[in-house]
């Protein structure tokens, strides 16, 4: 028999009960579709996440303060006995390959502005945020070099403050008090929108020198370096580990850059992309069940042109094999099925629900295909078996 | 016909056919119990996180300082304020009837060392208080002593970790530390508990709250846990504790108070929409399990058309040929979700009687959603086979054509 006949065969017979072939085909086309919905939706999350991450630029490493235990912040963040201070911040600034430096201290203080007040997020921070961070003003500029050093009370807002204080108003040069002290607005912040919980349009950047007396505090709670895009960010970070080590006589302080950022929250988002294709999994192999069904109705039903086979010389083998392929057949046109209606799911999704991030994951996609055609032989092994053992001279009988 | 006849048919005819009765059963038994267990496990969590919070104290509020006006925006976890709560408010917070007890705490991280073994941890300044409040247990010694709150005692309680780094198993009890630039007497060992609620109590140690703002050389305090007296206590403790702290603060509203049952009611929300979400995914393949019941109900049809021309050859109604089939198709899909449900339940005291750390709960709201999403299912699949069996044109059928 050649492989064109093995195939013709099979179409035809999953062709000749249109309606049972349909449902079985429905059915795994379902389970596909979901899992191939559920992976986009997860791959599409992933992207946002990274997305989200990567807005500040991507050649950063960031140092705090303390050892990070392994949940979360350590409590160095808060208060620590060796600080993390502007000298080391303006001594990493000489570190070669490194291109910028922002010390970040981070608080809560009300300002008061226009006859109005709100308590908001203050960030005391260097000049050097519209190159680190990758924000820039609006309107106005940014603060000016002196932020580490003597600075001058000069205060840039967020898009959002701004509008809460003074509506439409233009701001630059108006004076506002910030924890009590008189500051000059000197720029707008273009709107960032919310990063993991963060508003930062709803704050004020104000020069750090300041932020740390007004906060009464020595350490930082944060130093952003921004390195050169050729640079190795491994050695980089070696090296900005020596000097502060060398300064400091002990390793006090955690470095983080942002490619092992990235991967913690990759891998996370992975494992939960995985469970939830495991969780539509299970509706294919409801699937692969019922394909089960159908192929064993199917043996029954064809027992006699089963033994008709046999008697005309048609091996064992080649019994199974025809219907291991009508079997595989329906899961794979159940696949593709599925794929399209996932994948054009995925799309409408995106399209419908701009805020709902999809991306078809290709990989999974292509894995659930594969494990499709797997259900469906699995499936049809027993069946095919259960045909290819029919002693041939009773099954021609029943016909 | 009556009712028995109906369910006698149908039984008849789906014991006839043994191998395909059983896969379709096998198929919406499997849906039924994944939707079970799922919501089992989101349940399970729920429960095991509302007990995480009762471990935290109870009727406890949280005072933190800075406050953000955003609507809807989260509170000011970390950060600096201009004016700092200080100890000098903490004590102030005692002077309300409402409040049983306060602890004050203050954080930081300094190196521990003893001998030549040292180790960076989180040090945590408290008062006696903060043992009732969190129900925190000792392994050894005792935990710090009551008394003056601005009195800082050079003595110090140990997390399990740190002590096991620093003194490896000799005894740690009256032995010296050094914290930062200070000398400490260990006096008690916290027992390992493990981690509540993201801070991990083996590694750390508590130092008097005094002690901790002279070794970070600041008056602030990280937070204020305020114990109030009794559950009726907690709203007008709140409204008291930022009266107080209004007044001594000039007038200006900069603290957020955070009570245990927002925090509670924030996590019940997100678990059960988990709960929810998973349980929906899982039940796709009830819908899939719903498409073989209607598969499988087809075949039926066109393998007994002789039968349904007989049935109707004898003056069965087009009602009652739909009744039978429907009947038939219920029966499935009933059957399929009563073993589901029994497997589920089966599985979820084998889980529960394996491991004791854990435990599933299975929702009220789980077996009432599967068993009427199954038969619904039933019902709507077994329609379009139901209706095209009524349908059949009896001496055509009676012809076997």
């Amino acid at each position: 028999m050649l492989t064109r006949d093995y195939a013709r065969y099979t179409l035809a017979a999953v062709r000749a009960h249109r309606a049972r072939s349909l449902l079985t085909v429905t059915g795994i086309a379902i389970g596909i579709a979901a899992v191939v919905l559920l992976t986009a939706i997860g791959e599409g999350i992933h992207r946002f996440v990274l997305a989200e991450f990567t807005q500040f630029g991507t050649n950063l490493i960031a140092i705090t303060p303390g050892k990070t235990s392994t949940l979360g912040m350590s409590g160095a963040v808060i208060s620590n006995v060796r600080p993390l201070s502007l000298d080391d911040a303006r001594a990493l600034r000489r570190v070669n390959q490194i291109q910028a430096v922002v010390p970040m201290v981070q608080g809560n203080a009300p300002v008061e502005g226009n006859s109005r007040s709100r308590r908001t997020m203050v960030l005391g921070v260097g000049a050097d945020v519209p190159q680190v961070w990758q924000m820039r003003p609006a309107i106005g500029r940014f603060l000016p070099a002196d932020a580490t050093a003597g600075a001058r009370a000069f205060a840039v807002l967020g898009s959002k403050l701004k509008s809460e204080l003074f509506a439409n108003a233009s701001p630059l040069g108006a004076r506002v008090r910030i924890g009590g002290e008189p500051y000059r607005v000197i720029g707008v912040m273009e709107s960032k929108g919310q990063m993991l919980g963060f508003d930062l349009d709803d704050s004020v950047f104000i020069p750090v020198d300041r932020a740390l007396a007004m906060f009464n505090r020595d350490s930082l709670m944060e130093i952003d370096l921004l390195y050169a895009a050729e640079a190795d960010s491994e050695a980089l970070a070696e090296r900005v580990r020596a000097l502060l080590e060398r300064r400091h006589g002990g390793v006090d302080f955690t470095i983080t850059t942002q490619d092992q950022m990235l991967e913690v929250a990759g891998s996370v988002l992975d494992v939960l992309t995985l469970a939830v294709a495991a969780l539509g999994g299970i509706s294919l192999a409801v699937g692969g069940i019922g394909i089960l069904t159908i192929m064993t109705i199917a043996v029954r039903e064809r027992r006699g042109e089963i033994g008709l086979l046999r008697a005309l010389g048609a091996a064992k083998r080649q019994i199974l094999v025809l219907f291991l392929g009508e079997a595989v057949a329906l899961a794979l046109l159940g696949g593709l099925a599925g794929l399209a209606v996932g994948a054009g799911g995925a799309w409408l999704i995106g399209v419908l629900v701009p805020a709902l991030p999809t991306h078809t994951a290709w990989d999974f996609a292509l894995a659930a295909e594969v494990s499709a055609a797997l259900i469906g032989l699995a499936a049809g092994v027993l069946p095919a078996m259960q045909a290819a053992g029919l002693d041939p001279i009773s099954a021609l009988r029943d016909e | 016909m009556r009712l028995d006849d109906d369910l006698h048919f149908a039984l008849r005819a789906l014991t006839g056919h043994r191998a395909r009765t059983w896969l379709t059963l096998l198929a919406m038994g499997l849906g039924t119990a994944t939707v079970i267990l799922l919501s089992a496990l989101g349940e399970g969590a729920r429960i095991y996180v509302s007990n995480e919070f009762t471990q935290l104290g109870t009727h406890l509020l949280i005072v933190l300082p800075g406050r953000n006006e955003t609507t809807g925006g989260p509170p000011p976890l970390l950060g600096e304020t201009p004016r700092d709560l200080t100890l000098d408010d903490a004590i102030a917070l005692t002077r309300s009837r409402l409040v049983e007890q306060i602890a004050p705490i203050a954080v930081g991280s300094a190196p521990v060392s003893h001998g030549n073994r040292e180790r960076e941890v989180t040090i945590l300044g408290s008062t006696a208080e903060f043992q009732p409040i969190r129900s925190i247990e000792l392994a050894q010694g005792r935990f710090l002593p009551p008394g003056d709150l601005a009195r800082g005692r050079p003595v110090a309680v140990l997390g399990e970790t740190l002590a096991q780094e620093l003194f490896a198993n000799r005894t740690a009890l009256g032995q010296w530390v050094r914290i930062g630039d200070r000398r400490f007497r260990v006096i008690g060992l916290l027992s390992s508990t493990g981690v509540s609620l993201g801070t991990d109590l083996g590694d750390l140690a508590i130092i008097p709250v005094a002690s901790a703002q002279a070794l970070f050389n600041s008056p602030a305090l990280f937070r204020i846990l305020v114990q109030a007296r009794g559950r009726g206590a907690l709203a007008p403790a709140e409204e008291a504790i930022r009266e107080i702290l209004r007044e001594r603060h000039e007038g200006e509203d900069d603290v957020t108070i955070i009570t245990q049952d927002a925090m509670l009611a924030t996590f019940d929300k997100i678990l059960n929409a988990l709960t929810l979400a998973v349980s929906g995914i899982a039940a796709i393949s009830l819908i899939v399990a719903g498409v073989l019941i209607m598969n499988v109900m087809l075949v039926a049809v066109s393998q007994r058309s002789a039968e349904i021309g007989l049935l109707k050859a004898l003056g069965a109604a087009r009602r009652q040929i739909i009744g039978l089939f429907l009947t038939e198709a219920l029966l499935l899909a009933s059957a399929g979700t009563v073993g589901g449900l029994l497997s589920a339940y089966a599985g979820v005291s084998l889980f529960n009687a394996q491991i004791d750390a854990f435990q599933l709960v299975v929702p009220l709201w789980a077996p009432l959603a599967a068993v009427s999403v199954s038969l619904a299912t039933g019902l709507f699949f077994g329609l379009l086979p139901a209706l095209r069996a009524s349908r059949l044109d009896p001496v055509a059928a009676l012809a076997g054509r």
